[in-house]
């Protein structure tokens, strides 16, 4: 598989520490240099409240460029909730430098499966200049949520022009959004992603029953991590 | 560091938030309403997209695509003459805010961005470095309610006292540009304040306090068990403190908790005395505002009915 390239979010550079320090997606102060691995962030981390998730480990494996970390379930805990980032004393962002690890991993294909619940947001936006919950999020609120939330929805309309909304809440956007994803690149991803999804499940139907351990990183195994899916540690 | 003195009363984008318009519509209705009558020069504009918040932070939108369209919205805002963009939800707030940062202070992103609207024939959206200033054009809503609290507290028809309130700071607010917040992001008092003025008793420092919603975008849907456990940790320290009233300023939050609680009930077997509501949904209560035609309480998974009685609303 040839991994894609996303310029912006994960820059080719010689280390992970300078691809997450021009990464579009961290602040130009981030101050991943000046880590103590004091664990402020882990000690006010929700994700490592209720799983095995370490933002200060997360951290530490960018700091010695290990690419293993990629490959790590760890990653996709993280709340994108920002503690990290507002309680560091050194200025560092564990949470936007984990956005750049998620990204860094999609491009070479790994977790892309857990986009495919969430692709349609693209679409969806490009024609109406609004997001919403994706269809199987909307299954599943429907299971969890019940009757009045389903009588609701089937309501929203008139419930908006009650309220004195617009029926629905589509955006006057002149075809702009369509034009500008078009223009970064971003239909040409999500094919992308779609294709590696659409592998993905193939060869998982394929193997089945032999068991292929894949490769990874032998030098540093997170606890429980490689049968771990970054479920509860503890139940309260 | 942002001064109450300097938050604006003019010129604002009222900035359409899909969760608010999809789930509970009535955070838009009633944001209008107050500003109405706290004489806010505001407007809205359909033209405004959704700010990518939610396919950015479930890693789907890179930061290119973010940025581009946070710059078409901003040639929106300019356009209409209402360059202050006022937003109903945080991670709006959070996802603008820096993009405008990169805007001005990334040449190379700027350049790409603006010669991607060149070639897709959008000329009029051209970004040119300090179009827009990341620290004076962009607020959170709840920010102008808490510049004109006097106010709220002078137009006030029902008194709330004796309610126990507990307020819900948003982290897409107070934790991404911490250095932009009014008062300490340690321990916000936005929401406080403005509930204090509306007669509430707040309830000022719970056990939790800062911890996040639980939605934690890709969470919910593909780490359910873990989100409601966050959800479950903040309604039980609630619960314990006696609360009946959690006010909210983002509808993420507000889905979380709202929509969340009585399946956290049935499924963790436990129960909450608390209803949930928006900032504004709450002062426009308090100044008299309807209910469901204004407040849009039928959207809402908790029914309010019994706190409405209570309070002699209905």
């Amino acid at each position: 598989m040839i991994p894609y390239i996303n310029e912006y979010d994960t820059p080719e550079c010689k280390n992970l520490a300078e691809t997450a320090k021009k990464s579009i997606r961290t602040p130009a102060s981030l101050g991943l240099d000046r880590c103590i691995q004091c664990g402020a962030c882990t000690a006010s981390c929700p994700a490592a409240r209720f799983t095995d998730y370490s933002p200060r480990q997360i951290v530490k494996k960018v700091l010695e460029n290990d690419r293993g970390i990629l490959k790590s379930e760890m990653i996709w805990s993280c709340f994108y909730c920002y503690s990290c980032n507002v309680r560091c004393p050194r200025n560092n962002s564990p949470v936007t430098i984990v956005q750049v690890l998620r990204q860094m991993a999609i491009n070479e294909g790994i977790g892309v499966e857990r986009l495919g619940y969430f692709v349609e947001i693209g679409e969806y936006l490009a024609v109406n200049g609004a997001s919403k919950v994706p269809s199987a999020g909307v299954k599943n609120m429907e299971r969890d949520l019940g009757e009045r939330w389903i009588k609701f929805k089937k309501n929203l309309e008139s419930i908006r022009v009650e309220l004195d909304l617009s029926s629905k809440d589509i955006r006057n956007i002149h075809g702009e959004v369509q034009a500008i994803l078009e223009g970064t690149g971003y239909f040409e991803r999500e094919k992308w992603i779609k294709e590696r999804i659409q592998e993905k499940h193939l060869r998982h139907l394929l193997k089945n029953q032999c068991v292929n351990k894949e490769d990874t990183n032998g030098e540093f195994v997170f606890e429980n991590d490689r049968e771990h899916t970054g479920q509860p540690a503890f139940i309260i | 560091m942002k001064t109450i003195e300097n938050i604006p009363d003019s010129q604002l984008l009222l900035f359409k938030s899909c969760m608010v318009g999809q789930e509970y519509p009535g955070v838009e209705t009633s944001t209008r309403y107050v500003f109405d009558r706290l004489g806010i020069d505001y407007c809205i504009n359909d033209e405004q997209s959704c700010c990518t918040g939610i396919g950015h932070y479930t890693d789907i939108f890179e930061g290119l695509t973010t940025t581009a369209i946070a710059a078409r919205n901003f040639a929106v805002a300019k356009r209409c003459g209402y360059p202050n963009i006022t937003c109903l939800c945080s991670t709006c707030y959070a996802i603008n805010k820096e993009a405008c940062e990169v805007l001005n202070t990334n040449t190379e992103i700027r350049e790409k961005v603006n010669s991607i609207f060149r070639e897709q024939g959008l000329e009029n959206l051209v970004y040119e470095k300090d179009d827009m200033n990341p620290k004076t054009n962009f607020y959170h809503a709840v920010e102008i309610l808490l510049s004109k609290v006097n106010e709220i507290q002078e137009q006030k028809k029902f008194d709330f006292s004796g309610v126990k309130a507990a307020a819900h700071h948003a982290c897409h607010y107070y934790k991404v540009k911490y250095l932009d917040v009014l008062g300490s992001p340690e321990n916000p008092q936005l929401i406080d304040t403005i509930a204090a003025a509306c007669g509430a008793e707040p309830l000022r420092w719970y056990e939790d306090r800062t911890l996040t919603c639980g939605m934690g975008f890709s969470q919910l849907h593909l780490n359910k068990k873990t989100s409601l456990q966050v959800t479950k940790t903040k309604l039980d320290s609630l619960q314990k403190a006696g609360v009946e009233l959690m006010i909210h300023m983002c509808p993420n939050c507000h889905i979380q908790y709202d929509r969340y609680q009585p399946v956290i009930e049935k499924e963790f077997c436990v129960k909450y005395d608390m209803v949930h509501m928006n900032i504004a949904q709450f002062v426009a209560l308090s100044m008299g505002a309807d209910p469901y035609k204004i407040c849009g309480f039928q959207t809402h998974s908790v029914p309010l009915e019994g706190f409405l009685e209570k309070n002699g609303i209905i």
